[in-house]
């Protein structure tokens, strides 16, 4: 399971995210994600990802299920990334627009902090709307803020579950 | 989806490099596992390189010298696109004129966010471009 701390950043605090993928050649491919919800199991990490984004996503994962994601709230820049395997995947709708309006919501009051006086409507216009959301089961989280602990294995999370 | 596509640096993104946004990098590592960090900033070296600062050991700097290529996704809210660049990791620089300019913009970013003290750069890491394409918001449906 996801542990406790980490669930209660990713579902109050964290305003930005970014992952990635590779290929058959271990090419990697980067792939924006516009929200996140964690699943009733808290094992499942839903990942929103926008249409100008899925290049090579679907295909690479088909080819590998390999995937990572790293979460992170400005403008504290505390920061994880969340690694493990596709389960599926299925058009964004319903809940996930959810997600996506309060990712949105959370980047525009967070960026403010860093930029005072930053337009709501362009901050707001990067956050785009998701179209595919992907389940990811998620194998490990790493400690990800800046600094020189950045890298740090927290657990894998059967194990973080238990603990 | 691709608005252009080049293997050279334009012009355009020049001033996005250097618009303090966050930018994300991507890599891999020799067997297989996919890496994402966020950056503070890119770098322009010349039309075909580009500059990233090298200042912990962590998981990116490993992955690129074990398998050099990555993707960075650099973003322009005002501009309402990112850009996407297909890198190759060249060499690594701890001295001369582009470790000198990173140098002093990871002190001064470091500084406008809150991390003074938190950052050292050890290395300006020198990638040459493969490709760059300009994705616009208004693109995505």
């Amino acid at each position: 399971m996801i542990p406790g701390k980490i669930l209660r950043f990713l579902e109050t605090r964290a305003n930005i995210a970014t992952s990635a993928t590779r290929d058959r050649e271990l090419v990697p491919h980067g792939h924006r994600v516009v929200g996140w919800r964690v699943g009733p199991d808290q094992e499942t990490l839903t990942c929103l990802i926008p249409a100008l984004f899925t290049d090579h996503l679907l295909a690479d994962l088909e080819d590998n299920g390999h995937f990572a994601v790293t979460i992170e709230e400005i403008p504290t820049h505390e920061t994880y990334q969340f690694k493990g395997r596709y389960l599926r995947h299925r058009k964004a709708a319903g809940e996930d627009m959810v997600a996506n309006a309060r990712m949105r919501e959370r980047f525009v009051t967070g960026l403010q902090v860093l930029h005072a006086g930053a337009p709501a409507a362009i901050l707001a216009a990067f956050i785009l709307e998701p179209a595919i959301a992907l389940d990811i089961q998620v194998s490990e989280i790493y400690l990800q803020t800046p600094g020189p602990g950045a890298g740090t294995l927290l657990a894998p999370v059967a194990e973080a579950g238990r603990a | 989806m691709s608005a252009m596509q080049t293997n050279q640096l334009p012009d355009a993104i020049r001033p996005v490099l250097g618009n303090g946004v966050p930018c994300t990098i991507a890599t891999c590592s020799s067997d297989g596992i996919p890496n994402a960090t966020i950056i503070s900033q890119v770098y322009w070296v010349d039309p075909t390189h580009v500059a990233l600062s090298f200042q912990f050991f962590n998981k990116t700097i490993r992955n690129v010298r074990e398998n050099p290529r990555a993707s960075v996704t650099v973003n322009d809210l005002a501009g309402g696109a990112h850009w996407v660049l297909d890198l190759q990791f060249e060499r690594s620089e701890s001295e001369g004129p582009v470790f000198d300019v990173m140098d002093m913009n990871i002190e001064a970013i470091a500084s406008a966010t809150g991390m003074s003290g938190i950052f050292k750069l050890r290395a300006a890491d020198i990638y040459r471009v493969l490709s760059v394409r300009r994705l616009d918001f208004s693109t995505s449906a």
